[in-house]
């Protein structure tokens, strides 16, 4: 009975037993499955969370404007100052022995250049070191450094001269990784994350150091997190401290790392990571920190400025080198001296290093946009193509025809123009602008738009819409050597008073610069002299409208009235619309639309849209070759002839200057063969400012073609144009062995009727003689 | 029932037109070859005006001329773009700049540089003749036959010492 019951007991027992175990089971498999019900759904959340704001970032990417690769060969005309300023713009640096992509060496007129790979608009090239040796008048020899052997033609990786950005992230500069110096990458490592190469996201050995210092300390002094883990804090910016928090970021840490690869995060992270504040935006990401406080590009930073910027990652605030600078150079010095314990800088250089000051600029640099006129005429030709986030998100890369060299010569010819005028006794508030073009391209190598280059603002090359003044009369010569039955440089034409009802139906009765009138003047001469009476009557006989038309011809798009007040340069156009009008002018009656845009390619270099050079010939070319000589005695003869001497060179060259009312703008158009710039002085408020084109803008454009190189316009005819010899007073065709014969260019047709009597006894005894021969035969 | 061989054929054809329909015409079939420059070659008899060239522009010519042979005439214009802006007035860079556009039918771009080329050329010889060539297939294909004709003339006074007007 008893064994009964216990063993009844037993039973019951095991069978509690049993269902408990099942309890258990059923309990926990409840469990695994809230679990799982839960913790699934919340990882896919942090996954579309985390991936999304890393894609996000990731494919927001700035479109990079690229300045014109520099051709380099033999022969080329550059001085060593230019090759510098290309190297300095391309972000160069100077290194002894050059050894690595993006450095370069020097000794006199010898560089060496290790020369970056780069996808160009048309191929890909790998890097290469490379010898240029240069002369007084160029480039005389360029060679491959490996192979010793001779290149007849190779280029430099051009200067990223802009980023244009996401809107929401205007303040950024944006790097790829390709762009991060080396010891940026390993030096940061080295302090944040030894392990960065290896962990998965988290780095349980690094949680366990810290974990161990802490606890010595008694207080926080260490932190775990790798890179992947700062950077996810860094998108989800947030002080809180709790551990749903941690298990959060150690576990998107995780998701990160398994669907990128290390480079791409620590990409993200170099260009995320906080450095400071500016007012009420964050300072974010290396590059831009580099220029708010050394206001240099990031690939240039030397070691010292490199383990700063490190050191402030894990304190920005802590360690602001402009607040506490002591603080700041303490940090540094700990960061050096890290780098040479891993072996990154030996101990010298380290000593060496930790000796320097903190370098910072004392104030925060402006992010990087060192042409902001160039970079605005940019905006304008792609925005008439693409759409606005387009050009912000898509990374596209933007080719332009900006000479970093020449538009540093422009820069400094508007710099040191404007305060030499301002000696001269000019108004300190002149503004200026230039325009500066290769004659046969139209391609734009230069653009200022402010008396201080540097300055964003108003782009006075594009947007300054002022009277031109006698940088019009040209096309009024123009016109009238069309009419080659009545008109070649030689014909006399009136320069008397004139009175002109205006279309208000006031009178309008002009005069010359001094007052006077000359009364019977060749054209060329009325035209060097910039004779304001003779050029009205000549354009009132030739009728206004056809000045319009000529201007229209020219590609000046603005609405000109035909007025008679036209004649003489009451026209409002932009610096940029002179520049295309005489652009055909100088090109020999080619029209080129001026252009800064070559090409616009993907960011993997697939070439979207290309801007090829494109030219309209013009009906009446050979009056253009004409007025093209009559311009050259404009600097040789006319109101311009200060000019060589300005330049200090003989060149020849071809110009007109432009001065208006109340001496309110200065004008200076010129050209030699194969370049042309436009000059403009005045004031914003279109103030009387007492300058003339002679006394202001010619002097700039003076300042940038002593530097430039320059090759005499030429003076050779096309067809339906051609030189001769002639005598004047009366005027009469000659011959090259008369006595006082001189050459002219004329249109066909339009020269002198009449024979000089030299010229008509050589026929005659050229007659005999062709007689003499008939019989002697 | 068909012969397996059949199939075959139809795949090594199929293969073949695959391979061969982006072929450019051979080049002693193009327009540009019969037309500008064939003729003009053959009435120059090897006369030539033009200076030799720098080497950088050499090279350029030589891969726009690679390019060209390939039927790749986009890459060809840019390679001579590039040689321009070494020899901006260089009438050969010129001209061949024409002959690049026109077989990429920009007849309005071919006779504009062919009209630079003749203007700052010489105006006499080989070069001459291809300018005046190239205007004339140009304008033949812009629809203007008078000119085109007129155009044909004047290739063939090219060979003249001197152009007519000096």
């Amino acid at each position: 009975m008893k064994k009964a019951t216990r063993k009844r007991k037993a039973k019951v027992k095991a069978r509690r037993r049993g269902a408990l175990r099942v309890a258990v089971w059923r309990f926990s498999l409840f469990l695994s499955g809230v679990f799982l019900g839960v913790s699934i759904p919340w990882l896919a959340w942090l996954d579309y969370r985390v991936t999304g704001e890393f894609e996000g970032r990731k494919w927001d990417l700035p479109s990079r404007v690229y300045a014109r690769p520099l051709s380099i060969y033999s022969g080329r005309a550059m001085t060593a100052q230019d090759l510098l300023s290309e190297l300095d713009a391309s972000g160069y640096r100077q290194l002894s022995g050059a050894g690595v992509a993006g450095t370069y060496d020097r000794s006199g007129g010898q560089f060496r250049v290790h020369r970056r790979s780069f996808t160009f608009d048309d191929a890909p090239e790998p890097a290469l070191e490379l010898e240029i040796r240069l002369g007084a008048a160029g480039v005389t020899s360029v060679r491959r450094l490996d192979t010793g052997e001779a290149i007849d033609l190779e280029r430099l990786d051009p200067a990223e001269i802009a980023s244009i950005y996401p809107l929401h992230e205007e303040d950024r500069t944006l790097v790829s990784i390709a762009q991060v110096p080396d010891l940026l990458i390993t030096g940061l490592q080295a302090v944040e994350d030894r392990q960065f190469k290896h962990h998965p996201g988290i780095d349980l050995r690094g949680i366990g150091r810290a974990l161990l210092a802490n606890i010595r300390a008694g207080k926080a002094v260490q932190g775990g997190s790798t890179l992947t883990q700062q950077l996810v804090k860094n998108y989800f910016l947030s002080s809180e401290r709790t551990l749903v928090r941690k298990l959060n970021e150690a576990a998107m840490s995780l998701l990160l790392e398994w669907h990128y690869d290390k480079p791409e995060i620590l990409e993200a992270y170099i260009n995320e990571v906080y450095l400071g504040q500016q007012g009420s935006h964050g300072i974010h990401g290396f590059a831009r920190a580099s220029e708010f406080y050394f206001a240099t590009p990031l690939a240039q930073l030397q070691p010292h400025q490199v383990a700063l910027l490190v050191g402030m990652v894990k304190g920005a605030s802590l360690y602001n080198p402009r607040r506490n600078p002591e603080r700041a150079l303490e940090r540094r010095n700990q960061v050096l001296e890290v780098f040479a314990e891993t072996g990154l800088l030996t101990a010298t250089a380290k000593e060496q290093w930790q000796q320097r000051p903190l370098g910072v600029t004392r104030r925060p640099g402006a992010s990087a946009n060192r042409y902001p006129a160039f970079i605005d005429l940019v905006k304008r030709q792609l925005r008439k193509v693409y759409r606005e986030e387009d050009l912000r998100n898509r990374g596209l890369r933007i080719f332009t025809t900006l000479s970093p060299s020449d538009q540093a010569r422009a820069e400094v010819a508007v710099k040191s123009g404007m305060e030499d005028l301002a000696a001269r006794g000019l108004p300190e508030s002149l503004q200026a602008a230039m325009v500066l073009a290769d004659v046969s391209s139209g391609e734009i190598r230069g653009l200022v738009g402010d008396a201080s280059p540097g300055r964003a603002g108003f782009n006075r090359a594009l947007d300054a819409r002022r009277q031109v003044g006698s940088v019009i009369k040209p096309l009024v010569y123009l016109v009238a050597l069309e009419h080659d039955s009545d008109f070649n440089l030689l014909t006399p034409i009136e320069d008397e008073p004139i009175e002109l009802r205006q279309p208000d139906g006031s009178l309008w009765a002009p005069k010359n610069y001094d007052g006077k009138s000359r009364g019977r003047v060749r054209l060329v001469d009325a035209l060097t002299g910039s004779l304001n009476l003779a050029t009205v009557r000549l354009g009132m006989r030739l009728g206004v409208q056809h000045l319009v038309a000529k201007l229209e011809q020219l590609g000046v798009e603005a609405h000109v009235e035909p007025v008679p007040a036209t004649l003489l340069g009451a026209v409002e156009l932009t610096p940029m619309e002179v520049a295309q009008a005489y652009q055909s002018i100088a090109a020999g009656g080619f029209t080129v639309p001026l252009r800064s845009v070559t090409a616009v390619q993907t960011p993997e270099g697939r070439t979207l849209q290309r801007y090829p050079l494109r030219m309209l010939p013009l009906e009446r070319r050979d009056s253009i070759a004409v007025l093209n000589y009559a311009l050259t005695r404009v600097v040789t003869e006319g109101t311009a002839r200060n000019l060589s001497q300005l330049m200090g060179s003989d060149v020849r060259v071809a110009g007109k200057t432009g001065t208006t009312n109340e001496r309110r703008d200065s004008w200076f158009v010129g050209y030699s063969r194969d370049r042309l710039a436009v000059t403009w002085v005045g004031r914003d408020d279109n103030g009387p400012a007492g300058v003339t084109g002679s006394n202001a803008a010619m002097r700039l454009w003076a300042r940038l073609f002593s530097g430039l190189p320059a090759e005499s316009v030429s003076l050779d005819m096309p067809e339906g144009a051609y030189w001769t010899w002639v005598e004047l007073d009366p005027d009469a065709r000659s011959d090259a062995s008369c006595e006082g014969a001189v050459q002219w260019p004329f249109v066909s047709g339009s020269e002198p009727k009449s024979e000089s009597p030299c010229l008509a006894r050589l026929e005659r005894s050229e007659r005999k003689s062709f007689w003499r021969k008939w019989f002697d035969r | 029932m068909i012969d397996s061989r059949f199939w075959w054929v139809v795949l090594l054809g199929l293969l073949l037109s695959a391979c061969t329909s982006p072929q450019p015409a051979p080049v002693e079939e193009r327009e540009v070859t019969r037309r500008v420059r064939a003729p003009a070659s053959e009435e120059s008899a090897g006369v030539q005006v033009y200076p030799l060239q720098n080497p950088a522009v050499v090279q350029l010519m030589e891969q726009a001329d690679d390019a060209e042979r390939s039927g790749d005439y986009a890459t060809a214009a840019v390679l001579l773009e590039r040689a321009l802006r070494i020899r901006p007035r260089d009438p050969e860079i010129l001209q061949h700049m024409a002959e690049v556009k026109l077989q990429m039918d920009d007849f309005e771009q071919a006779l504009s540089f062919a009209v630079r080329s003749y203007d700052i050329g010489p105006r006499v010889g080989e070069i001459c003749a291809r300018n005046w060539r190239t205007i004339s297939v140009a304008r033949d294909h812009l629809g203007d036959a008078g000119g085109s004709r007129e155009a044909e003339q004047r290739a063939g006074q090219c060979m003249n010492t001197r152009p007519p007007s000096l």
